[in-house]
């Protein structure tokens, strides 16, 4: 008793501080960067590293491998894995406000099923990597438009319980027809590339994955930005945000596409990374509010960290790469029945 | 009665309209008006209609015969922030999914005023605190939302309401979830509004509230309009008994009120 | 259900009076498990890719079927009638895909499996036997067990002529192997990385089936995980740390962008050219799967290991493997095709292919 009242007061005094919090998140950010940054297989010091980054500002040519391993393959690796934390988490965090439910995950319309079709299926004709990305990226927003366009042709009362529906349905067919071209792969070549595909993984991030990708999540976010205080209105639900003077089958459009836009990017270059989207938001809201002004920061800096520092164990804890999907399921799954015991205790 | 009140321009009208979904209609025949200054009761059994009337009456719902004018002009050539700028909604309290603090749910009615990538400015905030000032429940606006009471929720909606800064306000069933103190406090609030020239639409289930702040009554039964005009002429115990099926008798009080004070003994008569 | 059993019993006693008008032979499997075969076996099923090309190189005309359709590229390696035969579907393994009923329809005189014996696969053989009926023998797919197991089953076909040829053709060869490698010190033999996958970094690791040709001829596997085993992902940067000398792929994409991609030029292997890519046609040099096809894998890369010892003519060796093995004689063009890029060359026309 005493100690719920206690962790019930000190959830509302940090709420209270919403920008204290903020630059608190930005700090451990930063920490968790410089620390991944000087962690891997190939012993690069702390101040090996600063030295290297000192040559790169200073625009020295760089020297041998440790400048090769920072910043070919380490820091590309690290800002990936802030980028596809943070998108994951603001589609995560727009989409719980959508469809008015702290339950709701970025894949929910379909997205990432998508997405893996599309890499399967680059898989499966043995392309080369660019094209199966493409491939994913491309099939990622092509599943989410199709889940749109039946849900808009369905006319109910409900749109967006349609919409869950049609994702729902779409989404088990795309993943009949991954397990269809799993069965069709080769055993031996195809269908572990699949396999570690749909586990998601960091391994082979580029600087050039880090720059397709990183516009596309930067675009997506410029709407959820502008239109921060509309997406508040919106998770009063649809006929509540009509009466309040928005067009909420437009907004909603706009979210959906963004959303999208971001989990397609960041998956294309990832592979399928789950609870990110799920668990960070939820999270995020605990600590500023579900304000979105402030939820959407947290919730991307909370989501970059948190992935950031998943995969800096996925690659140091053992000798060979564990995929990220087992690593956020096996600390997601626990920590969220933790927070919805923790939720039911705040609420009564 | 308020004889000046035919006089003014009505805010909402509705003419002839049907309401429901396609291939089913809940109500027909519905005209209705209501002018600033004004408070029209709606008063009707449960599943009579009343809340798709409100929601057609908004725009929430497409009419599916007639017309809602709004200000004069169809509902249908305004835009949504167009509508909400002139009406106000109040749903019945519910519970919200999210936590957000009792003055951001406030704020929230002032959307409607702002850009379209804007977030409320401090004279939006402030707004907000008023309307919390004006209901009594200021002190509650830090504390979150789903933390309140029902009855502190429908307080706290009829503040979004009055933040929404529209000429007119449809409420449904504002009293409903509010213990005896807090139904005087939004009783005495609708009729301090309409001395500020406002035009209230509610609805209630209890006759005695109609009584005590409509200037017109519409009693719904079956999907249509019984009977329209001022509530002693409207809520006649016939009236009653043919919709509710009660037996009532009506006390009028010094000063003007009338009680109505159903037969218990009897019960109900179907 | 007393009904159900005579019934049963009743098929059985005519099946086993129709399917053995001759005398049956009562045989042990690698799993330890007694078979009864009737003396002359004209059919079998391969339950697995692996089941299939021991069955294949043992005796082809026993065939029923592939387990999965030949690829375009592999048909020109297979032998003439047999690459035309259906794809039945695998009935082990990864994925199984073959119906019991489909089994039953071609009517086989055996089943036949070759892999792992422990007990799930020692469980199924015998559910598999118990449903249809039909014999169904378990064959230890070991690599180091090749010879013992080409030997059981010449026995079991009654083609012990043919598998005594190829099992003492697979133990020259270990043995060749074996005391050219014994004398080599563990660092001197070549850190070899297996990169799988289009971005070659899918491995297998040291002890697995998918790797374990490597050490068998004389390489050290340098994706060395203690407890772990199969296919696993790694990073760039750990192939970087492992800095292997020799590099083995069977992708085409991915052998054509090493020596191009800034990233792995820094590696040993790659600043030496010494990366090589495996033929895959009919079936893989290295895995894909992992059985008897690996034994001209393994001449193949001693040959790349110890190029003075157990070096020898490429050309000569893959005909003979390929005529003796898999009945086909390679034309100059076909040989040319197969083991294009295998002696580890520049991709200096890879854009004109």
């Amino acid at each position: 008793m005493v100690e719920g009242t206690s962790t019930l007061e000190r959830r509302r005094t940090l709420s209270e501080h919403p920008t204290a919090i903020l630059f608190g998140l930005t700090g451990l950010l930063v920490v968790l960067i410089a620390v991944a940054a000087s962690t891997g297989a190939y012993p690069i010091s702390f101040g090996e590293m600063l030295a290297a980054i000192w040559r790169w500002l200073t625009g020295q040519d760089p020297i041998g491998t440790t400048d090769t391993v920072l910043f070919e393959i380490r820091l590309p690796r690290v800002f990936a894995g802030v980028l596809a934390g943070a998108a994951l988490a603001a589609a995560g965090a727009a989409y719980q406000g959508l469809f008015r439910n702290p339950l709701v995950s970025p894949d929910i319309l379909g997205v990432s099923s998508g997405a893996g079709l599309g890499a399967v299926i680059g898989i499966f004709f043995s392309l080369p990597i660019w094209a199966i990305q493409f491939s994913a990226f491309a099939m990622g927003l092509a599943t989410v438009g199709v889940v749109y366009l039946i849900a808009s042709m369905v006319r109910g009362r409900e749109p967006i319980l349609v919409l869950v529906l049609a994702g729902v349905v779409v989404g088990s067919l795309t993943g009949a027809a991954i397990s269809l071209l799993k069965i069709l792969a080769d055993p031996y070549d195809q269908l572990p590339a699949i396999v570690f595909w749909l586990l998601g993984s960091l391994s082979s991030i580029r600087n050039a994955d880090v720059i397709n990708a990183a516009p596309l999540v930067l675009i997506a976010l410029i709407p959820l930005i502008l239109l921060r205080w509309r997406i508040n209105v919106l998770s009063l639900g649809d006929e509540e945000a009509k009466a309040l003077g928005v067009d909420s089958s437009k907004l909603r459009l706009v979210v959906i596409f963004a959303a999208t836009l971001m989990t397609a990017s960041v998956v294309a270059i990832s592979g399928v990374i789950g609870w990110v989207g799920l668990v960070i938001p939820h999270l995020a809201r605990m600590l500023v509010g579900p304000n979105f002004e402030r939820l959407l920061p947290a919730s991307m800096l909370m989501g970059g960290g948190y992935l950031l520092l998943v995969d800096t164990v996925a690659r140091s804890l053992t000798v060979t790469e564990i995929p990220l999907g087992i690593l956020t399921a096996i600390i997601g799954a626990p920590f969220f029945l933790w927070l919805l015991a923790r939720g039911r205790d705040g609420w009564s | 009665m308020n004889q000046a009140a035919p006089l003014r321009t009505p805010i909402i009208v509705t003419r002839e309209l049907g309401t429901g979904y396609p291939g089913y209609a809940v109500g027909r025949d519905i005209s209705l008006g209501i002018a600033p200054g004004e408070v029209l009761c709606l008063l009707g059994p449960n599943g009579c209609g009343k809340t798709t009337l409100f929601k057609t009456m908004l725009g929430l719902l497409p009419a599916q015969a007639g017309e809602v004018l709004i200000d004069g002009q169809p509902i249908i050539s305004l835009a949504r922030a167009d509508i909400a700028r002139r009406v106000a909604y109040v749903p019945q309290a519910h519970a919200a999914q999210f936590p957000y603090r009792v003055i951001d749910m406030v704020v929230m009615g002032r959307t409607a005023h702002l850009g379209l990538f804007a977030a409320p400015s401090p004279a939006d905030r402030s707004k907000a605190h008023e309307a919390l000032g004006a209901l009594g429940i200021d002190e509650l606006s830090e504390v979150e939302y789903t933390r309140i009471s029902g009855g502190q929720r429908q307080l706290a909606l009829i503040a979004r309401a009055l933040a929404q800064d529209a000429p007119a306000i449809v409420m449904d069933e504002p009293t409903a979830s509010l213990d005896f103190g807090n139904q005087v406090t939004v009783l005495s609030e609708i009729k301090r509004l309409k001395g500020l020239g406002l035009a209230i639409v509610l609805s209630t289930h209890d006759p005695d509230h109609a009584f005590s702040v409509a200037d017109t009554v519409a009693l719904m039964h079956n999907g249509r309009l019984m009977s329209q005009g001022p509530p002693a002429a409207v809520l006649t115990p016939q009236a009653l008994q043919t919709v509710y099926g009660v037996n009532v008798s009506l006390v009028d009080l010094d000063g003007g009120r009338t009680l109505c004070a159903p037969d218990y003994e009897t019960g109900r008569l179907r | 259900m007393s009904i159900y059993r005579q019934l049963k019993v009743c098929f059985l006693a005519l099946a086993w009076l129709s399917g053995s008008s001759a005398l049956a032979r009562e045989l042990v499997d690698s799993g330890g498990r007694p078979i009864n075969v009737p003396e002359q076996i004209t059919k079998v099923f391969a339950a697995g890719p692996p089941a299939s090309i021991l069955l294949y190189v043992l005796a082809p005309e026993k065939m029923t079927g592939w387990p999965n359709p030949l690829r375009p590229a592999e048909a020109p390696y297979v032998a003439e009638p047999f690459r035309d035969l259906p794809a039945l579907g695998r009935l082990t393994g990864r994925g199984g895909t073959a119906n019991l009923e489909v089994v039953l329809r071609v009517k086989p005189d055996l089943i036949l499996d070759f892999g792992s014996v422990r007990d799930t696969y020692i469980s199924l053989a015998n559910a598999v036997q118990s449903q249809t009926g039909i014999p169904y023998a378990l064959i230890d797919g070991r690599f180091a067990a090749t010879p013992a197991s080409l030997r059981l089953l010449g026995k079991i076909l009654a083609v012990e002529e043919r598998a005594e040829t190829l099992a003492s053709y697979v133990e020259k060869t270990f043995n060749e192997i074996d005391s050219v490698i014994a004398s080599i010190l563990e660092s001197d033999r070549p850190r070899v990385y297996l990169a799988r996958g289009p971005d070659g970094l899918e491995t297998g690791v040291k002890g697995s089936i998918n790797t374990e040709i490597i050490e068998r001829a004389g390489g050290r596997n340098v994706a060395d995980a203690p407890g772990q085993r199969g296919i696993v992902r790694a990073s760039i940067e750990q192939v970087i740390v492992a800095n292997p000398d020799t590099i083995i792929t069977w992708d085409p994409i991915f052998y054509e962008n090493v020596y191009k991609d800034p990233l792995w030029s820094g590696i040993e292997a790659v600043e030496r050219r010494r990366v090589y890519l495996s033929p895959v046609a009919p079936f893989g040099w290295i895995d894909r799967p992992p059985s008897i096809n690996r034994v001209i894998g393994l001449k193949w890369l001693a040959g790349l290991f110890y190029p003075d010892k157990l070096g020898g003519d490429l050309n000569a060796m893959t005909r003979e493997f390929y005529k003796l093995f898999y009945h086909v004689d390679l034309s100059d063009a076909e040989l040319e095709t197969l083991i294009e890029w295998s002696k580890g060359q520049a991709p200096s026309n890879a854009g004109a292919r």
